[in-house]
């Protein structure tokens, strides 16, 4: 098959980022199983929380772009969510990606700002997946990844189809199955001080271990979340961040990167790694900077297979050495680089990786400490620069945003 | 093969989803051969589709020898859906044919009804070959077992 490589414009995207194009405004609910709340009411809660935060009103946001919903039927998301919220946005649109999808609507929301069409777009994902689902549903949800002729059949799920990918990675590296549970432990760590997350309990390798195996290599405990909640965030100038409440963020990088879409396509473990390695790579050349320069890492984490391989393909970690470097204690808090310092979608709860944005953009605004709510300190002292992605699929499209307290230098 | 048919009824677990470009490879495992789609220079493809990938050359078919290696596998604890409870996990493995093409299926052991291999039987690197699991009247799944 032949590949077309993408070739993007490293320094036109600069030229976009160096207006300053911010987040300025974030905001979570609850998560969990919120019986008692609808998706699109979930959407609406969190807005509010997020428009507070920014020190904004509805009439303020002038742009809207949010996901899908697995509860609600809808192909013109975006605008339903418009209606309901009791607004007119000038641009619109709704992105679905799966997993990647919450970095790629942060894209454009900023393609759409240095295109003139708006100014302040909020972006906003939420849904009762957990509460809300029907039976049919969630088998629909389970086979979403299966190619349906061809994969389907041989009764593969998501968590299996992350299994295939994970055992031939532990094959080749000699990953052992406690570099796996470690991730786990190590965002519980973090996840007991997240005022929101649905997990508070630390947890051991080996109370890992111990939970109920679902499909090899994953025990109960390396899966991700289902969850209901909503989390948003506000992307709009540094000019007209001026006269909002809130320290703004900076987008100072934005990659992308794809190598299949079904798992058997893909061809290699290395092909994977490099597929979605890219998509930081490349945000971290926009950003003009290296893995050393990073603070935290807020890293898509649908099982904790997940965090390893993407470690390796951004060049955090050299390929194959990602679970020597957690077993040996990295990523914690404290540690030279935390990853996922809210606990992830494997302790916090699942909404693609709008939570990992959330929390970056907190630690960048030093706001990460939930002592006063209910949770714990942790915020990463001092951090000035921030990676975070998300993937769709079994590690099939992958997009990564560098953020930072400080405007685009590069 | 099976002796004993199974009505589509029966049958509760996903079947294939039927599209037109895959009806000639579903026709074939039907009769018990393992079709592999190739491309303008006679290489085959996985998965089936109505253009070459890559080209969009038309297609052509090649019969499988049915060998191949194990790349990887996973144990499923848990099936897609109900008519998977209250039964031994299964297999799901990602099989390299010899004639260089990946595609997804089960192990499973060379016995009436094609049931699962044990757990510890499947490793990766294990050679393996193609059996036909008839699960309806229309449909047949090619699997692959163990070659001692």
């Amino acid at each position: 098959m032949s590949v077309r490589e993408a070739t993007p414009n490293v320094a036109e995207t600069r030229r976009m980022l160096k207006k300053g194009i911010v987040i300025a405004g974030v905001g979570e609910t609850e998560q969990g199983i919120l019986k008692d709340r609808g998706s699109f009411q979930l959407l609406a809660e969190v807005t509010k929380i997020t428009l507070d935060d920014a020190g904004l009103s509805l009439s303020d946001v002038d742009g809207m772009v949010t996901a899908f919903s697995f509860v609600e039927s809808t192909l013109m998301h975006s605008t339903t969510l418009a209606d309901y919220l009791g607004m007119t946005p000038g641009y619109f649109a709704s992105v679905a990606v799966g997993g990647a999808t919450a970095p790629l609507m942060a894209v454009q929301a900023a393609l759409a700002i240095d295109a003139g069409l708006a100014e302040v777009v909020l972006c906003v994902r939420g849904d009762n997946t957990r509460s809300g689902i029907s039976s049919s549903g969630m088998i629909a949800m389970a086979r979403e990844m299966s190619h349906g002729a061809y994969e389907a059949p041989y009764g593969l799920t998501t968590i299996g189809g992350y299994g295939l990918l994970a055992q031939r990675y532990m094959h080749e590296h000699n990953v052992p199955q406690e570099a796996l549970a470690q991730v786990v432990a190590t965002q519980s760590e973090h996840a007991a001080l997240k005022w929101n997350a649905m997990l508070r309990d630390v947890v051991s390798v080996e109370d890992v271990l111990a939970t109920r195996m679902i499909a090899t290599p994953f025990h109960v405990a390396d899966c991700s979340l289902v969850s209901d909640g909503a989390a948003a965030f506000l992307v709009t100038t540094a000019d007209r961040a001026k006269s909002m409440k809130s320290k703004p963020v900076y987008i100072t990088g934005i990659g992308e990167g794809y190598s299949h879409q079904y798992i058997t396509e893909a061809k290699s473990v290395e092909g994977v790694r490099d597929g979605l390695g890219r998509a930081g790579r490349r945000a971290m050349e926009v950003a003009g900077i290296t893995p050393e320069d990073l603070d935290v890492a807020e890293i898509y984490d649908s099982f904790s297979f997940t965090p390893l391989i993407a470690l390796e393909g951004f060049g955090i970690c050299g390929k194959g050495e990602a679970g020597d470097w957690i077993l040996a204690g990295n990523g914690k808090l404290g540690s030279k680089l935390p990853v996922n310092t809210h606990g992830g979608l494997i302790r916090q709860a699942h909404l693609g990786a709008m939570h990992h944005i959330v929390e970056a953009t907190l630690q960048l605004r030093g706001e990460a400490d939930d002592s006063a709510r209910g949770g714990g300190n942790h915020q990463v002292p001092g951090a000035k620069l921030a990676i975070t992605n998300g993937s769709g699929g079994i590690l099939a499209a992958t997009s990564a945003l560098v953020l930072s307290s400080e405007p685009p230098s590069a | 093969m099976s002796e004993q048919q199974t009505t589509k009824s029966e049958y509760k677990k996903p079947l294939p989803d039927m599209r037109p470009e895959g009806q000639h490879f579903w026709e074939n495992t039907k009769q018990h051969k393992l079709l592999l789609p190739t491309g303008a220079d006679g290489a085959p493809f996985w998965y089936p589709r109505a253009y070459a990938p890559g080209t969009l050359d038309p297609i052509g078919w090649v019969e499988s020898k049915g060998e191949g290696t194990v790349y990887t596998y996973s144990v499923h604890y848990i099936g897609p859906s109900s008519a998977y409870k209250g039964e031994p996990p299964h297999v799901v493995a990602l099989i390299d044919l010899d004639e260089g093409v990946r595609m997804m299926s089960n192990i499973v052991r060379d016995e009436e009804g094609y049931p699962s291999v044990a757990p510890e039987d499947v490793s990766i690197g294990m050679r393996v070959r193609v059996v036909f699991d008839d699960v309806t009247d229309e449909i047949t799944l090619p699997k692959f077992v163990p070659v001692a």
